[in-house]
């Protein structure tokens, strides 16, 4: 007896230390996404879809930026397309001149990051709107110099099959490189995810927030709108590209005209429908925004799915202003209104 | 003779045209509790404004001591006043609605993290630490202003006098050697106004500040206050203690009007 009380003692306290660990979650969600890209082989899903999902992952990674600028510092950019095509592309080059996989990678990184803090430092000097055209025009110009300068070349850049850590050779074409491409990809994302919980729980989290909601007060506590505003914009800047990354590693064929201000805005959709300040509500709302149509309504609708897709966006934002991922909070409260009428009718049966 | 902490030396801010601080001058003891009053439009909180460099466009100058070191509050920038451990509070209360009342406490501790970026994404055992230090000070800070039971809900959605109060307690994170407050009072009714006069009180004793505050409740003010500055259209009136102020004929005109 003694000795299995002790084991519950164990794996009472172990659960419970692995269930308030807050990376847990996230592994969990990493897992169960994963499992997408082996499903294909069991017949579950077809192979045509696998794109669909890919696409989901990599567009969180960029949302997620953008919920840093939009949702936590209050900040806007409409350039955020022409960075995850910088992180692509400029990918697709690095490895077409022969450059390992992770060094193309963190030197696209550096790079974009730096522009990312040149518009940071134009952020300064202006707000709201004017910060919006300002930004706009960031994306047109990547844009312009991803269509027109020659080294990114005609149509698409072929970055053809990856040699992942300098060991294993990864394609798109082949189905089993393919579905770890994928695990790859959810790995990175999770990764991410715990960088974006880990960055808003501490106290730069809190200092983005507060020189959005009270500039008064974040000066008087001595917070630098300056270097949060830079900081804000070079993250965002750094997950786009990060997701452009990840963009590349997995398509290996990226398009140089797919980078437009409609993808741009269609990422803000994204964290506006998902939930601002939300992790899991940035995931979400990738999947309304582009899963949803691609997933089942064009199946069912064929062509003017997007009307759908637009309708059930408008709904969302009527009943959900601050983001689909509050519906979790209603839920709660009508479990827990529910748990409670029960609890109640099984003390008065009682009686 | 007790140390001044803050000097005020001929202070004057314009506005345009408008004087809204004129040739203000007084001094502040450590370990006092000074009120400003003045009637409305007065310039009182342009003068704490001026105080916490909000405004760096005023002549004349403005010394905080500290630790017997004088320095000119204009050669230091705004975000820099609070590790010069002077902090201040709102009039309207300026709070992140949308965190808990602990990370709004944690704000005010802002500068003393000392671990980056970086070490928060990696959440080294460093930074776990120093966040876990903090965490406690914030504790016990709200456990002294009696408000535990609420850290963990949003700010959005308190009471007023609730939220004043994390506003206070927020300021004590700081480990201030001076606190100015912007009508702590406003909006609070008989029993939450009693219960701030107690605080007040605990919180010079206890962490042995400075105080300096704009109040309109006069009771409030005669009741708590070691000496009052009384000013009108940016005019010093009076320094004295209360019950002098009470009597001071400049006083009682800017208030009530003259007789003739």
């Amino acid at each position: 007896m003694k000795i299995l009380n002790q084991i519950e003692n164990f794996f009472g306290t172990l659960s419970k230390r692995l269930t308030k660990h807050p990376i847990v979650p996230f592994l969990i969600f990493g897992f169960v996404i994963a499992s997408i890209g082996f499903l294909p082989h069991t017949g579950f899903i077809r192979w045509g879809t696998m794109g669909i999902y890919a696409y989901i992952v990599i567009f969180t990674v960029v949302a997620m930026g953008l919920n840093l600028l939009l949702g936590f510092s209050g900040l806007i950019s409409l350039g955020t397309a022409g960075f995850v095509g910088a992180g692509a592309l400029g990918l697709g080059v690095f490895m077409n001149m022969g450059i390992p996989f992770e060094i193309a990678a963190l030197l696209v990184l550096i790079i974009a990051g730096s522009i990312g803090a040149l518009i940071g430092l134009f952020s300064l000097k202006v707000e709201g709107i004017y910060l919006a055209i300002a930004t706009l025009f960031v994306g047109e110009i990547l844009r312009q110099i991803y269509t027109q300068v020659e080294i990114f070349g005609g149509q698409a850049i072929r970055i053809g099959t990856v040699r992942f850590l300098g060991f294993i050779n990864l394609s798109m074409i082949n189905q089993t490189q393919r579905s770890f491409l994928f695990l790859i990809i959810t790995i990175l994302m999770v990764l991410m995810m715990i960088i974006m919980h880990n960055i808003v729980k501490s106290k730069t989290g809190r200092a983005l927030m507060a020189i959005s909601r009270s500039q008064h007060a974040a000066q008087a506590m001595g917070i630098s709108l300056l270097k949060y505003r830079l900081t804000a914009f070079i993250l965002a800047t750094l997950f786009a590209t990060f997701g452009g990354i990840m963009y590349g590693l997995y398509f290996q064929n990226v398009p140089t005209t797919a980078w437009t201000l409609d993808l741009s805005l269609f990422v803000i959709a994204m964290v506006v429908v998902g939930g601002l300040k939300s992790i899991y509500g940035t995931f979400l709302g990738v999947f309304i925004i582009h899963g949803v149509p691609n997933l089942w309504l064009k199946n069912v609708f064929g062509d003017i799915s997007y009307i759908f897709s637009g309708i059930l966006i408008i709904l969302v934002i009527i009943f959900y202003p601050y983001g689909f991922i509050y519906i979790w909070y209603d839920l709660k409260k009508i479990y827990f209104k529910y748990k409670a009428r029960w609890s109640k009718k099984k003390v008065t049966d009682h009686e | 003779m007790s140390k001044p902490i803050l000097v005020l030396d001929n202070v004057c801010m314009y506005f345009g045209g408008l004087k809204a601080v004129d040739n203000l001058s007084f001094t502040v003891n450590e370990g006092e509790i000074v009120g400003l009053i003045g009637p409305n439009g007065a310039g009182k909180t342009t003068v704490f404004n001026c105080i916490t460099q909000f405004y760096k466009e005023y002549t004349g100058d403005i010394y905080f001591i500290n630790n017997d070191v004088k320095k000119d509050l204009r050669d230091i920038k705004v975000t820099e006043i609070i590790n010069q451990g002077l902090v201040r509070t709102f009039q309207n209360v300026e709070l992140i609605p949308d965190l808990s009342i602990l990370d709004n406490l944690l704000i005010g501790a802002h500068n003393q993290y000392e671990t980056g970026i970086i070490s928060h994404i990696l959440r080294t055992k460093k930074a776990r630490e120093e966040e876990q230090v903090l965490k406690e000070k914030a504790y016990e800070i709200l456990k002294f202003l009696n408000i535990f039971e609420l850290k963990d809900f949003y700010v959005k959605g308190q009471p007023y006098g609730v939220m004043k109060k994390i506003e206070i307690a927020r300021t004590l994170m700081s480990n201030p050697k001076m606190i100015i407050l912007d009508e702590p009072a406003a909006g609070l009714n008989d029993r939450e106004t009693d219960e701030l006069e107690n605080l007040i009180y605990e919180i010079k004793k206890k962490f042995n500040t400075t105080i300096l505050l704009i109040e309109h409740d006069m009771g409030f003010v005669m009741n708590i206050c070691d000496r009052i500055v009384a000013i009108n259209f940016g005019k010093f009136l009076a320094m004295d203690t209360p019950k002098n102020i009470q009597k001071n004929k400049d006083v009682q005109e800017a208030y009530l009007g003259s007789d003739a």
